[in-house]
């Protein structure tokens, strides 16, 4: 269970403080449920999928993770340059306490990524396929109770696509799932629960075809 | 659930061994450069004395001398200047919730503390083959003296990373700070010969009291300062440490924030 407790965010802009991207929030997102995100463009999807993993903190309100949450998916960061992949893995491996068994979820990474000689030459050399080949089977080395996901079956080419999908449709199944798209057919088949967010403010709806009408009349004809 | 001490353990762990590898490696021979770095400086100032005809400083060889304050001095900015940086180099690794901003400073000064007392040992094995120096005579009181210089060095870091997060330009006037220390820490002339008023304002510099107890473990015998204390280096030290601490609690959240 995730509890967010009058989540209020902005950002620091040049010119004094910008306006509130999210005012307000207050949610219980169970964690046995995939819930899809839904919003316009700069609603605050990302911000908030970012907020309850953890990497950004809200300016005012509080999060509570009753659960072992995962960071988002895919993230673009954390991976540092100088470091092969190998090192990368190993690395987060270790935050993740899981030094005891660092060599089975390295080998995974190595496996699932399928990134050959590469992964033992610095992350600066990948091409950004390779990265999201990298960053996607980091994510699913580790159990979690919960996964985000911002826009991430997207990665690598058709052949990783296909095997990245299967994975996430079996992660799908035994996790819960907090996830970002733009693509309704992927959150109708992933995702029971919806969240839509509209004006800074959050709307559960316990289906998702629902949220996904509210969105569609919010849209100015 | 791991409990919190466990967490902080292994990610200490896990960016000691991270920070590690490019401090050594990143650039072309970057770990030759860190020992370079200071025996330029020795060098550099040895022949500058040597120009002056001056061999002995304070009753000890000139090159041991110089060898001793500034690998010692060296062993403070480098400790300073890292912990400074770590909190914006670590930006990405905040996605990561289990790794705090404080994390970052702590690896870095302890990777720092291992390198530069690896570098020393090697320098001063090689100078006292050389006979620069002898084998230090009071080590407890040097290693007092590396230990107290690295605190300080945490205590900077420890306030400085947080001020650099804050206001940039905050970050470069405590950049701008490191070079007039090195400047009146008695790096490269005696305090005890500066005549008062002046040796009194040059006293209230910790450094100065970690750089001459250092020289002083080496060779008892040398002509340190009068009023040399230790312990003012250290409350000095656990001080700034401790107003570190506070200002990393107190803006915990606004560092995580990007």
């Amino acid at each position: 269970m995730i509890v967010l407790d009058n989540v209020h965010k902005r950002y620091k802009s040049r010119r004094g403080k910008a306006p509130w991207v999210l005012e307000g929030i207050s949610l219980t997102i169970p964690s046995n449920v995939n819930v899809g995100l839904i919003g316009a463009n700069g609603a605050g999807k990302s911000t908030l999928l970012r907020i309850i993993g953890g990497v950004d903190q809200p300016t005012k309100g509080r999060v509570e993770r009753r659960c072992r949450v995962s960071w988002p998916m895919g993230f673009a960061g954390g991976l540092h340059d100088f470091l092969t992949g190998r090192q990368n893995a190993k690395f987060v491996a270790r935050v993740h306490g899981h030094e005891n068994d660092i060599k089975e979820r390295v080998a995974y990474i190595d496996d699932f990524a399928e990134l050959g000689d590469a992964f033992d030459k610095p992350v600066q050399t990948y091409s950004t396929g390779m990265r999201s080949r990298l960053q996607f089977a980091m994510s699913l080395a580790f159990s979690f109770d919960v996964y985000i996901s911002d826009e991430v079956t997207a990665a690598g080419d058709a052949h990783f696509r296909q095997k990245s999908l299967n994975a996430f449709k079996e992660l799908a199944g035994r996790a819960g799932l907090i996830m970002v798209s733009h693509g309704e057919g992927t959150l109708k088949q992933f995702c029971q629960a919806g969240i839509w967010l509209n004006e800074g403010r959050a709307h559960w709806f316990d289906r998702i075809d629902d949220a996904l009408m509210a969105y569609r009349e919010s849209i100015p004809k | 659930m791991r409990n919190s001490l466990t967490i902080s353990f292994t990610v200490w762990r896990a960016l000691l061994l991270r920070e590690a590898i490019p401090r050594l490696f990143e650039h072309r021979a970057a770990w030759l450069w860190l020992v370079v770095e200071p025996v330029f400086h020795v060098v550099f100032l040895a022949f500058i004395f040597y120009g002056l005809r001056v061999r002995s400083v304070g009753g000890i060889d000139m090159v041991g001398w110089l060898m001793v304050g500034l690998i010692a001095f060296f062993l403070f900015s480098r400790t300073a200047v890292q912990a400074k940086n770590a909190i914006h180099m670590s930006r990405a690794l905040y996605a990561y919730r289990q790794v705090l901003p404080i994390d970052t400073v702590l690896a870095r000064g302890v990777l720092e503390m291992f390198l530069m007392t690896v570098i020393a040992v090697l320098l001063f094995a090689g100078a006292i083959l050389l006979e620069f120096v002898a084998l230090p005579v009071d080590p407890l009181l040097l290693m007092a003296a590396w230990l107290g210089l690295w605190l300080a060095g945490m205590g900077y870091g420890l306030m400085a990373s947080v001020g650099t997060e804050i206001s940039r330009e905050l970050g470069n006037i405590l950049q701008l700070l490191m070079m007039p220390l090195y400047f009146v820490s008695g790096v490269f002339f005696p305090v005890s010969v500066v005549p008062q008023p002046y040796r009194d304002i040059l006293l209230m510099n910790p450094l100065t009291h970690g750089l001459e107890a250092a020289r002083l473990g080496f060779v008892p015998h040398y002509h340190a300062i009068q009023e040399l204390d230790l312990s003012y280096l250290y409350i000095f030290s656990l001080s700034a440490i401790f107003i570190g601490l506070l200002l990393q609690r107190r803006f915990k959240r606004k560092l995580r924030a990007l």
